[in-house]
């Protein structure tokens, strides 16, 4: 089975599975307990005549499409949700679409710059470590990355703010702006940046440790092959043998552990976005639980389920890419 | 290389192991070279040291988690503001020498407590809840004290011309003493410094107050001011004894305290309140309370009716003194306050407050007993930080290790059935077990225990994460278990099994399973952190276990913003290092076990 095949099955396997769990989503949003029209008109019904009061219910509850039966709701849900329109926000009194651009790009800029500070700082380690397996530096930075992995994110975050917030105030505690700045451009930018290197640290520290170990022990793993051992035989230099010969093989099982990383760094950063109160979609999701806003909680809810199956497609891309023999029967 | 040469030997003992694996049990004669499978596990794993070391930790703060709170039990709805952010310490009954044995009067503020000895010098110890405390008047300004007391955040002192000083918190116009008791002249009977009040009562029984009655609302009936002999307050109420011996209380609403039993009306001698209950002795010795029976303050001692000649209240207790010069206490006992020790000499005074007790003897010598201080400090509502933090680390335990239960049965009956029956049973089941791992994890958990959680009670609510938990991790399991299967089906021992005619789930469950074992166990140890970690990550943000129960997650919520973290270390510094001693613990015995089972994965 050629790549392109392979890949398309992929792709609807995948398309499948984000109905299955657009139907759970669904589900448990109409499982929840409280009137979602009730919710949107707010208080107003004590300063309303009766007769009024229900006949604007009425006119809410056929606006939010709820008078239709449920297998009809969701497929006008589905269907509005592939078309971009993903209802209406009772608590900003705005289209879903219109608010979640802003925390969106808050929340990938995050994940990117963590993304990028891990990267840069595990694979090295990574493979350094590997290469002198049980040494002193090893064994150091064995110990390091198992302290990095087990403490929680927002232990990491409260002696990030103690550290570098309070005993040396150099970075600020909260949001992503200076509070009423007006600047624009680079500075603007700069001062973005300036917000967000403690939460990216910390959001760095469990990535580190974890990416850190795997990618030791598959460059381990693989070190030990025959073929390390002909490449060093013929000549070539250690650094060749390592960072072409070595490490090309020992990328699977590190895409593998990275695609399950990322998806999980998407989702935690909803813990750092709570701390650090910066505007993304994490703490979008907590503040409209905390309000019922139901349209934007399925709205992020999709938004975590796409990136997770994408996720996975970009994980079956990437094997293909890293390893010419995937062929992948099933 | 020295390296190797270690090696070599370990490998053929595993290989020695295997191959008896395999085999089954060989002559006696090789017994002592040869170990079992699990004594080498054993043996390997203890001598691991950071294997062992997390091992241990973990141990102590299980047992700690366990055992303790049977000693420190706790309230969970208990707060109490006046004890809010006390830094970890055990200073406050530490009596200065100097004092001991020349005491004039002592009084029990919040979480510190103010002396004066027979020359009128002000002593102060304890955990001071603001620095302006430290502020003391010089004895050139007061002149010789001869009265004081300390409230939450002030204390209120007068000397012998009668002039009232305070210091301390001088906010909510506490610091605006009235003009008559500031230029001295009058005979001071009485002073109080309460909560966020200050209270005076000169000998012809006129009252004063300043500072915020807000809480208390005083109003003075026709006829008592004037009348008063005495007074006492709780932060709910001031009631005074009238010089005709009625108890009186000092608000236009009724309540609990109102209730004052007619008998002792004209007859009463000595008044005392708590928060929650108020006490009054007669001419003829007895004691008689009324008010809530919180924490068992109206359960007075049989014995001493008709002994009594003094009572002094605490924030949950009483402590009266006998006519014999004995000190007796009743009510809540959680900090010792109602432990009153059997002192030689006779007693002359005691003061009671908050949750303390100072008994002055007749020859000025000072005993305490109660409220020491708290190992790990207080918390914002005034909760002990160290018995949260004991039931804390029992209910994070608990939640973890029955979402890890959970987890597993499900992913080895997942995982097993999917790897010995291959085929289409398998795709299926692991098509599932793709679905339900490619389902964001922490959102989603938030979500459901959001939406969910609103109309239960809490402890469905902790049953619930558990639940939530446990449904959502079982793919890892399940996976490891069908891979260890696959290779597992094909040995001979699974064929005579078939060949005797063994069921499959017996096959599966009974011949196969105990094979790979270790391998779950190892997993499970290793999710057994990770579900710690989600779950105080879910309590963090409120969308876990929520309060009043505690979980390490939950202990640290009100420590997310800068202030906290500068001003109330403790209040974040102890959760957070257990529970991250913790997680490192337990992944390093995870570890220690992986490299133990498999002595190949030692060598990565």
């Amino acid at each position: 089975m050629g790549k392109g095949r392979y890949l398309i099955k992929r792709f609807v396997y995948i398309v499948f599975v984000f109905f299955i769990i657009s139907i759970l989503m669904f589900a448990i949003y109409k499982a929840m307990p409280g009137d979602p029209v009730v919710m949107m008109l707010g208080d107003i019904q004590s300063s309303m005549k009766p007769d009024a009061y229900q006949a604007l219910y009425e006119q809410t509850k056929e606006m939010l499409g709820l008078n239709q039966n449920v297998v009809v709701q969701y497929f006008v849900w589905i269907g509005n949700m592939l078309t971009g329109d993903f209802g209406f926000s009772t608590q900003y009194k705005r289209e879903v679409i219109q608010i979640i651009g802003a925390p969106m790009t808050n929340t990938i800029m995050l994940n990117l710059f963590a993304m990028v500070v891990v990267f840069l700082i595990s694979i090295p380690l990574g493979i350094a470590t590997a290469v002198r397996k049980n040494g002193v530096f090893d064994k150091a930075v064995q110990v390091l990355t198992i302290v990095g992995y087990s403490i929680p994110a927002f232990i990491i975050a409260l002696l990030a703010i103690f550290a570098f917030a309070v005993k040396i105030p150099i970075f600020p505690i909260s949001g992503l702006k200076t509070a009423g700045s007006n600047a624009a451009g680079l500075q603007e930018a700069l001062d973005m940046l300036w917000h967000m290197t403690l939460p990216v640290l910390v959001m760095s520290v469990s990535g580190i440790g974890g990416i850190t170990r795997y990618v030791r022990a598959a460059m381990i793993d693989v070190l030990r092959m025959d073929y390390i051992k002909t490449a060093r035989a013929k000549g070539l230099r250690e650094k060749t043998v390592i960072y072409i010969h070595a490490f090309r093989n020992a990328l699977i099982p590190i895409v593998t552990i990275t695609t399950w990383w990322i998806i999980g760094l998407f989702g935690g950063s909803i813990v750092i976005e709570s701390v650090f109160l910066i505007p993304g979609l994490g703490k979008m999701l907590i503040d409209s639980l905390m309000q019922r806003d139901f349209s934007v909680v399925l709205t992020m809810q999709m938004f975590y389920v796409v990136l997770s199956l994408c996720g996975n497609v970009l994980m079956d891309i990437a094997y293909t890419v890293v390893d010419p023999r995937v062929r992948l029967e099933n | 290389m020295p390296k190797k040469e270690k090696r070599a030997p370990r490998r053929s003992t595993a290989a020695k192991a295997a191959q008896r694996m395999v085999v089954g049990g060989l002559p006696q004669e090789e017994e002592e070279v040869l170990q079992s499978p699990l004594q080498m596990v054993v043996h390997s794993f203890l001598r691991d040291k950071v294997a062992m070391t997390g091992l241990v930790l973990f141990l102590v703060i299980f047992l700690c988690c366990i055992v303790l709170p049977f000693f420190y039990p706790i309230d969970l709805y208990y707060q109490d503001v006046t004890q809010a952010n006390v830094a970890p310490g055990f200073s406050m009954l530490n009596v200065p020498s100097k004092l001991s044995g020349n005491a004039q009067q002592l009084s029990v503020g919040s979480t510190f407590s103010v002396g004066i000895d027979k020359d009128g010098n002000v002593y102060e110890w304890g955990t001071f809840p603001t620095d302006k405390l430290k502020n003391i008047p010089s004895t050139s300004e007061t002149g010789k004290l001869t009265m004081i007391s300390a409230g939450l955040d002030h204390v209120v002192a007068a000397n012998e011309d009668g002039q009232i000083f305070t210091w301390g918190n001088d906010r909510m116009g506490l610091a605006s003493i009235p003009l008559e008791l500031r230029s001295g002249g009058n005979d001071i009977k009485q002073i109080l410094a309460g909560y966020q009040i200050s209270l005076a009562l000169t000998e012809d029984g006129e009252m004063y107050n300043w500072g915020s009655d807000y809480l208390l609302s005083i109003t003075y009936p026709e006829g008592v001011q004037g009348n008063i002999e005495k007074f006492a307050a709780s932060t709910n109420i001031v009631m005074v004894l009238t010089k005709d011996g009625e108890v009186v209380p000092l608000t236009g609403k009724t309540s609990a305290y109102t209730a004052i039993p007619e008998e002792i009306q004209g007859n009463a001698v000595d008044l005392a309140l708590t928060d929650e209950s108020a006490a009054a002795v007669t001419s003829d010795g007895r004691v008689y309370t009324w008010g809530n029976n919180i924490k068992g303050s109206l359960n007075i001692p049989e014995e001493i009716q008709g002994q009594v000649a003094s009572i002094s209240g605490g924030r949950y207790h009483f402590t009266a003194i006998l006519n014999d010069g004995s000190a007796v206490s009743w009510g809540d006992n959680t900090h010792g306050q109602a432990s009153a020790p059997a002192v030689s000499e006779k007693i002359a005074e005691v003061d009671a407050g908050y949750y303390a007790n100072y008994a002055i003897t007749e020859s000025g010598k000072v005993v305490s007993w109660g409220l020491k201080g708290y190992l790990m400090g207080t918390d914002a509502f005034g909760r002990d930080i160290f018995r949260r933090l004991l039931v804390g680390g029992r209910m994070t335990m608990t939640v973890g290790a029955i979402a890890v239960i959970i987890s597993s049965i499900i992913g080895i009956l997942i995982g097993g059935i999917s790897g010995y029956k291959g085929g289409k049973v398998d795709n299926l089941l692991m098509r599932l077990a793709e679905i339900v791992s490619s389902i964001p994890f922490l959102p989603f958990c938030i979500i459901l225990s959001s939406i969910l959680g609103n109309s239960i009670s809490e402890t469905q609510r902790i049953i619930l994460i558990m639940v939530i938990l446990g449904v959502l991790s079982w793919p890892g399991i399940a996976r490891l278990v069908r891979g260890s299967v696959l290779a597992e089906r094909e040995q001979e021992f699974v064929t005579a099994a078939k060949a005797l005619g063994v069921k499959e789930f017996g096959i599966i469950f009974r011949h196969i399973l105990p094979n790979i074992v270790t391998v779950i166990i190892v997993n499970a140890t290793l999710d057994f952190a990770t579900c710690m970690l989600t779950e105080s990550s879910l309590s963090f943000i409120g969308f876990g276990v929520n309060e009043p129960n505690a979980t390490w997650g939950n202990m640290l919520t009100g420590a997310q913003n800068g202030t906290v973290i500068e001003n109330y270390w403790w209040r974040w510094v102890f959760p957070a290092s257990v529970l991250g001693i913790c997680t490192i613990s337990i992944n390093c015995i995870g570890d220690g076990l992986r490299d133990a089972i498999d002595p190949k994965s030692k060598e990565r």
